[in-house]
C-alpha cells in the first residue's frame, strides 16, 4: 500500500468528525435533559462544552483544507473530504441549538411551565435518534438507516407545529403567560432545526458513499 | 466483458454514442476491438471505445498499460516499429484507418502527433511551422499566413513575433512545446494526439498549454495521455482508464474522478494501487 500517512490522515479525520458529531449530540440531549430536570449545572456544563466543539470544527476544517492542498484527493476521498467539511457546519449548528436551549434553561429558572413537557421530549427523542444514526451511517458507510429521514423529518415538524399552535392559543388566552410560553416556542423550533441540520448532514452522507447527491427532508 | 461494459457506458450515459454509425461524415472515431501486439506480447486487449468529434479525451493508467501504443494507432506510428502488429478497427469518416489500404503518411495530415519531449527540427521558428504546409506546395503569403495564424492559435505569436528567422532551439522548453503544437497546426488535422505533452514542463508553461488544447478542442478532436490526473480532471471531456493493456473504465471526466464504477479505477485515481 502506497500513501500509507496520506490515507491514516484520512482515518482520523473520520474519526475526529465522529468526535465532534457525538459531542453535537450530547448537547442536544444534556440540553434537553437539563430542561426536564431543571438542571442548571448540567445547562452550565453543555454551554461550556461548545467552545471544544467550535476549536474541533476549525481544526477538522484546516485539515481537509491540508489534504485537499497538498494530497489532491480523488474520488472517493474527496468525498469522504467534501463531506467532512460540510458536516462539520451542521454538527457545529446542532450544539449551537444545545446552546440555545441550554440558555433558555439558565433563564427560566424554577418558573413552573405553562404546560406539561410532553411533545418536546418527543421531539427531542426522534431527533436525537436522527443523529445517532447520521453518526452510524458515517461510521459504518450504511445509509440504509437514512433511508426514511425525510419521514422522520415530516414528523418533526408536525410536532413543531402543533405546539407552536397550541402555545399561541395559551399566549393569547392568558397573556401574562408569554414570557414563559415564548421560551418554550423557542425550545420546539430549536429542536425543529436540529431535524433540519440531520437532513442536511444524511444527505451529504449518502452522498459521500454513493456519489449521488440527493435533498432530504 | 469489455464489450459489455462499453455498452453500458453508452446505454445510460451518451444517448449520442449509441449513433454506432460508420456512414461518411461521422467525425467521431469509433474504435473497436484494437488489439496490438510487440511480437508475442500483447500491449493492447480488445479496447473499443468512442471518442466524439471535438471532445477532449484523455487516457490514464500505470506506465506500461499501453496508452502510448493506443495512441499510436490513431496515427499509424506503431507501422514503424518493427515486429509491431495491430488488429481490429479504428472507423473515423468512413473508413477503417487501420486497414491497410490507408495511406499512413495522408493519414497523419489530419491526424497530428504532439509529444513529451518538445521536438522542434534545428531550423528556424519560421521554418519549423512551414515545414508541412511547404511539402504540400504552399508558398508565399499564403505559407506567412499559415505560420503566422498556426504560431498565434498556439499562443505563441507574442513571444516570437519579432525573431521567426532565429533558430527553434532557442526557445525555451515551454516556447518549444508550443511550437511544436504550431507546427501540428499548420499540417491542418482534424484530431492531435498529445502523448503526456506537460511533463517537461514548469507549472506556468502547463497552464498555458492547457488552456491551449481547451481552446483547440472547439476545432480539435483531442487525444491525450497524460499522468497528471488533475490535468486530465481539468482539461478532458472524457477519461478512459487502462490497466495492462486493459480499458477498464471509459466515462465522463467527472464520473471518473468524483464516483468511478470500478474499484480498479478508483485504487489507482486514489494512489491506492499496488
Ligand atoms: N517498441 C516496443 N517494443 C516492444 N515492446 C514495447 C514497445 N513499446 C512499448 N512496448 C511495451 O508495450 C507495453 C505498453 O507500453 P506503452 O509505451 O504503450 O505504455 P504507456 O502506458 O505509454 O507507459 P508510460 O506511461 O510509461 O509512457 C509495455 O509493456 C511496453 O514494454
Ligand atoms: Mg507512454
Amino acid at each position: 500500500m502506497i500513501r500509507k500517512e496520506y490515507i491514516e490522515e484520512l482515518d482520523k479525520l473520520k474519526r475526529d468528525v465522529l468526535k465532534m458529531g457525538k459531542l453535537a449530540k450530547d448537547a442536544a440531549s444534556n440540553s434537553i435533559k437539563a430542561l426536564i430536570e431543571r438542571d442548571a449545572e448540567l445547562a452550565k456544563r453543555v454551554l461550556n462544552e461548545n467552545a471544544v466543539i467550535d476549536d474541533l470544527e476549525f481544526d477538522i476544517e484546516n485539515r481537509c483544507m491540508k489534504l485537499i492542498a497538498l494530497q489532491q484527493p480523488m474520488a472517493v476521498d474527496l468525498r469522504v473530504i467534501g463531506t467532512c467539511i460540510k458536516i462539520i457546519t451542521d454538527f457545529d449548528r446542532i450544539s449551537d441549538v444545545g446552546g440555545d436551549i441550554a440558555e433558555v434553561v439558565l433563564r427560566v429558572g424554577d418558573e413552573p411551565f405553562v404546560k406539561p413537557l410532553i411533545d418536546i421530549p418527543r421531539m427531542a427523542e426522534i431527533t436525537q435518534k436522527m443523529i445517532d444514526d447520521c453518526l452510524e451511517a458515517f461510521s459504518k458507510e450504511n445509509i440504509e438507516i437514512l433511508e426514511d429521514f425525510s419521514k422522520r423529518d415530516d414528523i418533526v415538524d408536525a410536532l413543531y407545529d402543533q405546539i407552536r399552535r397550541e402555545l399561541i392559543t395559551i399566549m393569547i388566552e392568558r397573556p401574562k403567560t408569554i414570557s414563559n410560553a415564548s421560551h418554550l416556542t423557542f425550545v420546539a423550533l430549536y429542536l425543529e432545526r436540529i431535524g433540519d441540520h440531520t437532513c442536511n448532514i444524511a444527505s451529504r452522507i449518502i452522498y459521500m458513499v454513493t456519489g449521488v447527491k440527493k435533498k432530504l427532508g | 466483458m469489455l464489450n459489455q461494459k462499453l455498452e453500458m457506458f453508452i446505454d445510460d450515459r451518451y444517448d449520442d454514442f449509441q449513433d454506432n454509425s460508420e456512414e461518411h461524415g461521422s467525425n467521431k472515431v469509433i474504435v473497436r476491438n484494437v488489439n496490438v501486439y510487440y511480437g508475442d506480447i500483447q500491449a493492447i486487449i480488445d479496447v473499443s471505445m468512442i471518442i466524439k468529434e471535438k471532445t477532449v479525451t484523455a487516457l490514464i493508467g500505470p506506465s506500461g498499460c499501453g496508452k502510448s501504443t493506443l495512441l499510436r494507432c490513431f496515427d499509424r506510428m506503431n507501422d514503424e516499429i518493427t515486429g509491431c502488429r495491430t488488429k481490429g478497427k479504428i472507423i473515423w469518416r468512413g473508413n477503417d484507418i487501420l486497414d491497410k489500404k490507408v495511406d499512413p503518411v495522408a493519414l497523419r495530415h489530419k491526424v497530428g502527433m504532439v509529444f513529451q519531449k518538445p521536438n522542434p527540427f534545428p531550423k528556424s521558428i519560421y521554418d519549423n511551422v512551414a515545414f508541412g504546409p511547404k511539402i504540400h506546395g504552399i508558398k508565399g503569403k499564403r505559407l506567412d499566413d499559415i505560420v503566422e495564424n498556426s504560431i498565434k492559435q498556439a499562443a505563441l505569436w507574442e513571444d516570437v513575433k519579432d525573431r521567426l528567422g532565429e533558430s527553434a532551439l532557442k526557445l525555451s522548453g515551454g516556447q518549444q512545446q508550443r511550437l511544436c503544437i504550431a507546427r501540428t497546426l499548420a499540417i491542418d488535422p482534424e484530431v492531435i494526439l498529445f502523448d503526456e505533452p506537460c511533463s517537461a514542463l514548469d507549472p506556468i508553461s502547463t497552464a498555458k498549454i492547457e488552456a491551449l488544447i481547451r481552446e483547440l478542442k472547439k476545432d480539435y478532436t483531442i487525444i491525450i495521455v497524460t499522468h497528471n490526473m488533475q490535468q486530465a480532471a481539468r482539461i478532458s471531456d472524457c477519461t478512459a482508464f487502462f490497466l495492462m493493456g486493459e480499458l477498464i473504465e471509459f466515462d465522463k471526466t467527472s464520473k471518473i474522478f468524483e464516483n468511478p464504477k470500478d474499484k480498479k479505477t478508483e485504487d489507482y485515481i486514489t494512489g491506492r494501487f499496488g
